[in-house]
């Protein structure tokens, strides 16, 4: 057990850090409590790390060969990485700082499934891209039906609160389905885990990061990019979830931060480029390229203090 | 099917209904005030009635207050509630209007000339229809029972009408002989009571906002 603590801790920042992606913008406009998202969040993530997070899991593992030691040493760095980005208030990728961390130990293994990274890497572009375009479809469709139904003012408040919470459920879903395998793949590729153990582990571990440390960045998201209004809340969310679902389904883990961002920027659109900040942005592009980088490092740097000795004078 | 859920949202609803039927009590007593003024003068009939317009204006306020203690124990989003606070302070504004036309004749002793009677008569009648269509209106929106937007238009063709009708007695009252401070003092009066169509055009105008702010 003691050997997993990297992988629960990885899974306690992620579950910190992605959840804004799922609630994050429900949160931020204020349309549900933070208490009531972490909760719902939490709950979903686990039924969707154990219903859906296998195919990721294979994918994951196939990336390298680890041994016992570099199956913790990846988790550990993928941890610090993502933990160090969290703290700087960034949505950052954790699929990025697993990904990364396994580069690392691929170097140092001189193995890599150079076709599966390519599949990996192909899919982060896809991902923000897919979350934009979803965004602009389901914002448009969503604007159709909202707009047929002639509510007044405690009817739109209902029904986009109980759309949030259905889509940000959904998302929680999408998100344990698909990340899960972040957390925990290392090991089943380690041998340390089955594939089932691996999702349960991971899917407790996020839901432990949601219930302890995700306020912070529920904050940033939507606040921080976009003002969003509550129906823009809701385009973002459920794109980011269907987008993130996709790529579940596919078997690819990829990064909700990645999604949203691209669903927000999609908001960002429709509504008017002047209402994004630019800055902001700039910082969290910088954040998704340094993320695999910085991992890699932290696993290299890793794996060298491991084989440090004390000698003696 | 989720109704169990928002029991909030649903008080707070029925609460503004309650203030919207105060509201009509308050207009009716305010009606039957200036109806005993016009055709009695000032006495203890329409002093009466001027209290119980004050009356019900007072309990007016005590239910918004209540709404707006309902809504901020964390009903509807922030944005919702704010468009909420902000529709019921400008409802609000026409009770305070009434109080203030009786107020000002109660207390200033105002005495109308015969010669204005039924022009004032007129454009009380006027103004107080813009009242009910601006209720209609409120109701329409909460109750989804008929077009607000036809309702804006004819509330604003009846507040034009209302500007024409004071302009019209202001001038009456200042080309009549008379004494000044008592043209002064009747044109604040018909400047005063002008304030509740123009009052009632803009709620009009604000639940319209409302609705067009709903729509993506």
């Amino acid at each position: 057990m003691t050997s997993l603590l990297g992988g629960i801790f990885l899974g306690w920042s992620l579950g910190a850090n992605d959840a804004a992606n799922v609630f994050g913008t429900a949160v931020s406009s204020r349309m549900i409590r933070f208490w009531t998202a972490a909760i719902l969040a939490a709950s979903f993530v686990l039924a969707g790390a154990l219903l859906g997070g296998q195919s990721g899991i294979e994918t994951l593992k196939g990336l390298t060969r680890f041994t016992y030691n570099q199956a913790i040493i990846a988790s550990i760095a993928a941890a610090c990485t993502v933990t160090i980005m969290t703290l700087f208030g960034l949505p950052v990728s954790t699929s990025q700082a697993v990904v990364g961390a396994i580069l690392g130990v691929g170097i140092l293994n001189r193995q890599l499934n150079f076709a599966g990274l390519g599949k990996v890497v192909v899919c982060w572009v896809g991902t923000p891209v897919g979350g934009m375009v979803l965004a602009i479809i389901v914002y448009k469709l969503l604007a159709a039906v909202a707009n047929s139904m002639n509510l007044n003012i405690f009817q739109s408040d209902i029904l986009l609160r109980l759309c949030l919470i259905i889509a940000g459920s959904y998302g929680a879903y999408a998100l344990g389905a698909n990340n899960v395998a972040n957390v925990t793949a290392v090991f089943v590729g380690a041998g340390m885990l089955s594939a089932s153990a691996a999702a349960l582990i991971g899917g407790l571990s996020i839901g432990l990061g949601i219930l302890t440390f995700s306020r912070k960045v529920m904050e940033t998201i939507g606040q921080k990019l976009v003002r969003l209004d509550p129906f823009s809340a809701l385009a973002v969310v459920l794109a980011q979830a269907i987008t993130v679902h996709i790529y579940a389904l596919v078997g690819v883990p990829v990064s909700t931060s990645q999604a949203v961002i691209g669903a927000v920027l999609g908001v960002g659109i429709i509504k008017g480029v002047n209402t994004i900040q630019r800055r902001t942005l700039i910082h969290i592009f910088l954040a998704w390229f340094l993320t695999p980088f910085v991992a890699s490092v932290c696993a290299l740097s890793l794996d060298f203090a491991r084989h440090l000795r004390y000698i003696p004078g | 099917m989720f109704k169990f859920l928002f029991k909030k949202e649903r008080q707070v609803q029925e609460l503004i209904f309650k203030y919207l039927d105060n509201l009509k009590k308050t207009q009716e007593h305010f009606e039957q005030a200036m109806g005993c003024y016009f055709d009695f003068g000032l006495g203890e009939n329409c002093d009466f009635l001027i209290a119980q317009t004050h009356k019900f204006e007072s309990r007016a306020d005590d239910i918004r207050n209540d709404i707006i203690e309902m809504m901020y124990s964390k009903v509807l989003i922030p944005e919702s509630r704010g468009d909420i606070f902000r529709l019921l302070e400008s409802i609000d504004l026409i009770p305070n209007h009434f109080e203030a036309v009786l107020f000002m004749i109660q207390s200033q002793k105002i005495k109308i000339p015969d010669f204005i009677v039924p022009d004032l008569k007129e454009f009380m009648r006027v103004s107080l229809e813009c009242c009910d269509l601006v209720i209609r209106q409120v109701e329409a929106y909460f109750k989804k029972t008929e077009d607000i937007k036809a309702l804006v238009s004819t509330i604003d063709s009846h507040e034009s009408r209302c500007d024409h009708m004071e302009r019209k007695i202001v001038s009456k009252i200042f080309d009549a002989d008379m004494d000044p401070f008592e043209k002064m003092q009747l044109k604040e009066l018909v400047v005063q009571m002008g304030e509740i169509a123009d009052q009632a055009d803009r709620v009009s105008r604000s639940v319209y906002i409302i609705n067009i702010k709903r729509r993506v």
